[in-house]
């Protein structure tokens, strides 16, 4: 396969314009909960209001009486619907299956226990009100320590441990490195929970037709294939009559990235009552029940020359996973992610690192935009900060003496990471530049003298991208993986994508579109792209964890090569000249250096398909094709700088800018990479500074409005500068990498760094995000006494 | 339960309804008018994505009920382009890519709107406090504000 098929021109790498954007300006554009279907009956789930508690009784009689109600279902109503369970292939990992309504006992707040039918959504909820569950509260553990410990309370019973995984892997020799050491350095970092919150929640909507068979499932999903395919294994529905469409999908952010519960439920009630169930999920739920993520408790260890370089590193990880390991990944999904980029762009030479997971009493940990990432660079950042001033070493400093160069690549970490290329130093040395790091310490140094605070976080960071077989097995989870595009020229000549790659705010329509046209010579305004209809786009594994510019982009130049070529044999019948005498511009088939001997797309197209004389032996006369692609690992890089000012008298902290150097490999469209980082850095913001669920020592959820879990708005996000350096991967089609998760992956450090920068030394008596007014208040009070 | 007529102008229509006392605004416009460009993100009133404007003014359609708009004129996303014409503020947000998976842009652009005809010439901060009632958990607002800022240029050199 050649590498470099997809040539940069008009299309690939211009600030298009976004083709999708016209339906989402003027409301035309449809979601979940607009789609309205003629006899449609909406579900309200009754859910836990209990951390922990054995279900007694469940009394539907009242809920049933109200008119308009169609049914009251519980776990007996559901039985035959399989639990739940992660199947990831991963020796030691004890898998808790998860009942799709509870049964014998509720395990999280939010936990579904039974669901109403009823005629308007109004109904149901006044009707899911009269559900009257008789509970028997049992001790809570929301704390992953405590969980652990012997005298817990037990989440899972027949486990016996509410540690679901627990395993030390040392690489390299680690003796050595702590002997060799002139210092040792620990420090002991709670990143805080939090999710992803996309602005649509969750919502799906079955419709079966009975006649026939058939169930076609509405849902707000990252996946349709993986859903569509779980869908038929669950409800014992053929996969063939099964058809999953995802309509638009207002932001997902991974949350949307699993099999919930919820949808296995209403797919099947769809089936039984033989009316469309609509469930669209509110707010509360969403931030209950939905998954959370990135907690965990990370303790860190290195051992380091009196120079700065680090010898060598332990981690303790202990991912907090809530109350089920849960199917998307399982309760690994953080901690063992977070063990493989702990060493992240460093030059470590000896590692060691306990993985472990824990089940508590909160709402299962999925998916969030840089999974187990976000607490890896966050604490290993802060804790790099902290090293280089006990040395008595810049911060910029100490990181030039440990990142890996740029004549190091490919280079293999001691994890089995095998980073491709970069600009690691680069981008380091240029965003301190940009935010003209020199001068920023000389004001700190002055602005301090006057009891101002002031305050620089650098975050240097590499992103795992287009995730694959082989990334996925690089970052520890063995879960192989493909993905389709078929690129079509109709008979006019108007050219189809279909992408198994779903778009969810990240423009595919555009960007896909880019690559087909640069590689057939057509307008943007020719291309259409579609994905997320399991009948009309090809197999594949949906969109996460960056993959879809590098895996889309790549499927899709691979098909639009092969349809090139069967065109060019077309024409070059036509036009009695070699193929490789002929190239396509603006929709027309010309002969190279004779360009007034050409044809349009239109003309070549309709003789493919209706004029069986240019068809030669053995060739197809659809100009189609389905390629798949699996790419090699690549490895995006960047580096965050954050200025900020911490009021001493209210802890608050003001953010002055962030600049962002990123290097994404080739660009199909810097605008929407620019997006992308934009958006990650604002999430990364929230979880720097606002935002965090709260549970009580009883598993009572504090933080389940929108009031009480904060998000930054538009007057928390300060000046954002972005600049791009362009490595090219040497493994990827067109050299494209991935930058979806950078930001969110990088930004929590930057700032967090950032403001315990500014109150230096009180910084380092503070071990848990997000930082709070009250948080960095109280570390100052203890230093300065005040 | 007994229901009330209402008499309410959206988007230049007159339309006459009978409503459940309870229902909403938003829910009015999206199950009984199919007007489903109003979004609901959070229906308690802080995401500001169910904005419509009622009289001018940017109001949340989840925290009033259709009762009560008897007599206002309702504009919501549908009836902001005229002929077929983007206003120049949803132009302005296409070309400023100030939206991703587009959930929260009904409510951001009738805001925004609502701003501008308050205030032709507002600054940065004006824009940011302003667009502060609404959350985009996608572009991280940069864009939008610059979106705004170009579209008050554009209205003002057109008026």
């Amino acid at each position: 396969m050649s590498l470099q098929i997809l040539p940069r021109g008009r299309w690939v790498g211009a600030r298009v314009k976004r083709v999708e954007d016209p339906r989402f300006l003027t409301g035309e554009a449809r979601y979940l909960a607009d789609i309205q279907i003629p006899g449609t009956v909406h579900a309200a789930f009754v859910r836990s209001p209990y951390g922990h508690a054995r279900i007694r009784r469940i009394d539907t009689s009242a809920a049933r009486t109200v008119p308009g109600v169609l049914g009251v279902f519980t776990a007996d109503d559901v039985a035959v619907l399989p639990p739940l369970a992660s199947g990831l292939p991963i020796e030691g990992l004890k898998p808790t299956p998860q009942s799709v309504l509870a049964k014998e006992k509720v395990r999280f707040v939010g936990e579904a226990v039974a669901v109403v039918v009823a005629e308007n959504r109004y109904v149901a909820e006044d009707a899911a009100e009269l559900v009257e569950v008789d509970y028997e509260p049992l001790p809570a553990v929301t704390d992953a320590e405590r969980a652990m410990a012997a005298d817990a309370p037990l989440l899972h019973e027949d486990l016996g441990t509410n540690i679901v995984y627990q395993k030390t892997t040392t690489l390299g020799d680690i003796d050595a490195a702590f002997a060799q050491a002139d210092r040792v350095f620990r420090r002991r970092f709670h990143t805080n929970r939090f999710v992803a919150a996309p602005m649509e929640t969750r919502g799906c909507l079955s419709v079966y037709e009975r006649a026939s068979g058939q169930l076609t499932f509405y849902s707000s999903t990252q996946m349709p294939h993986m859903l569509r395919l779980f869908l038929a294994l669950f409800l014992g529905i053929p996969e063939h009559k099964v058809r999953v469409i995802s309509p638009e999908v207002g932001g997902a952010f991974g949350q949307k990235m699993t099999i919930y519960p919820e949808e296995v439920v209403i797919a099947y009630l769809g089936k039984v009552l033989g009316r469309p169930v609509k469930w669209v999920e509110d707010r509360r739920e969403n931030l209950a029940a939905a998954t959370h993520a990135k907690e965990q408790i990370i303790e860190l260890e290195a051992a380091v020359r009196s120079d700065g370089k680090v010898l060598g590193l332990k981690a303790r990880l202990i991912g907090d996973g809530g109350a089920y390991s849960f199917n998307t990944a399982s309760a690994l999904i953080e901690p063992l992610a977070a063990a493989g980029i702990i060493p992240g762009v460093y030059d470590i030479r000896a590692y060691q690192h306990e993985v472990i997971a824990v089940c508590t009493n909160k709402s299962p940990v999925g998916a969030f935009r840089a999974v187990g990432w976000t607490a890896a660079q966050t604490a290993r950042e802060l804790f790099f900060d902290e090293i280089a001033r006990e040395l008595g070493l810049d911060p910029a400093e100490f990181r030039r003496r440990n990142v890996i160069t740029s004549d190091q690549f490919p280079y293999t970490t001691m994890t089995g990471m095998v980073y491709d290329s970069g600009s690691y130093r680069e981008s380091l040395e240029r965003a301190l530049e940009l935010v003209g790091y020199d001068e920023l310490r000389r004001r700190q140094a002055e602005l301090r003298q006057q009891g101002r605070y002031l305050g620089v976080g650098i975050s240097l960071y590499v992103e795992p991208t287009a995730w694959g077989s082989e990334i996925a097995l690089q970052a520890g989870f063995p879960f192989p993986s493909h993905d389709n595009a078929t690129v079509t020229i109709d008979p006019t000549g108007k050219v189809r994508v279909a992408v198994s790659v779903h778009s969810h705010g990240q423009g595919h329509e555009t960007t896909l579109a880019q690559v087909a046209a640069e590689i057939l010579g057509v307008s943007i305004d020719d291309v259409v792209v579609e994905h997320g209809d399991t009948d009309r786009a090809p197999w594949g594994m949906g969109t996460y964890a960056s993959r879809s510019a590098v895996i889309g982009g790549g499927m899709v130049a691979l098909a639009a090569q092969e349809v090139r070529e069967k065109l060019l044999r077309v024409a070059s019948r036509l036009l009695e000249v070699a193929p490789e005498d002929l190239d396509i511009q603006d929709g027309t088939v010309f002969v190279k250096g004779a360009p007034d001997r050409s044809l349009s797309l239109f003309q070549v197209a309709f003789a493919a398909y209706l004029d069986g004389r240019v068809r030669a032996e053995g060739e197809e006369p659809l100009l189609s094709a389905t390629k798949f692609y699996d790419p090699r690992a690549t490895y995006s890089n960047g580096c965050l700088v954050t200025v900020c000012e911490v009021d001493s008298e209210t802890g608050l902290v003001h953010l002055e800018k962030i600049v962002a150097v990123e290097d994404c490999g080739t660009m199909l469209n810097p605008m929407i990479v620019e997006g992308q980082v934009m958006g990650a850095i604002a999430q990364g913001i929230g979880g720097a500074l606002y935002e965090a669920m709260i549970y009580d020592e009883n598993g009572q959820l504090l933080t389940d409005t929108f009031l009480s879990y904060a998000l930054p708005t538009a007057t928390e996000v300060p000046e954002l500068i972005i600049e791009h350096l362009e490595t090219p991967s040497p493994v990827t089609i067109g050299g494209i990498k991935g930058i979806g998760e950078g930001g969110l992956l990088a930004t929590p450090a930057a700032v967090a760094g950032a403001v315990l920068d500014a109150i230096w030394p009180a910084g380092r008596t503070i071990e848990q995000l997000p930082l709070t007014p009250e948080r960095v208040l109280s570390a100052l009070t203890a230093e300065t006494g005040a | 339960m007994e229901r009330v007529p209402i008499t309410v102008t959206v988007n230049g229509q007159t339309v006459s309804a009978e409503v459940e006392p309870r229902m909403t605004l938003a829910d009015f416009l999206r199950d009984e008018l199919g007007l489903t460009g109003t979004k609901l993100g959070c229906e308690h009133g802080v995401c500001g994505s169910c904005t419509v404007l009622w009289d001018g003014a940017a109001v949340r359609s989840c925290l009033v009920l259709a009762a009560q708009a008897d007599g206002a004129a309702i504009t919501t996303i549908e009836g902001l382009a005229t002929e077929g014409q983007l206003h120049p503020v949803q132009q302005a947000f296409w070309e400023a890519h100030a939206l991703q998976c587009g959930f929260c842009t009904p409510g951001m652009i009738l805001t925004a709107v609502a701003l501008l005809s308050e205030d032709a010439n507002p600054s940065e901060q004006a824009i940011r406090e302003a667009l502060s009632g609404n959350l985009c958990r996608c572009t991280g607002y940069q864009n939008i504000v610059r979106a705004v800022q170009l579209a008050a240029e554009r209205l003002r050199s057109s008026s």
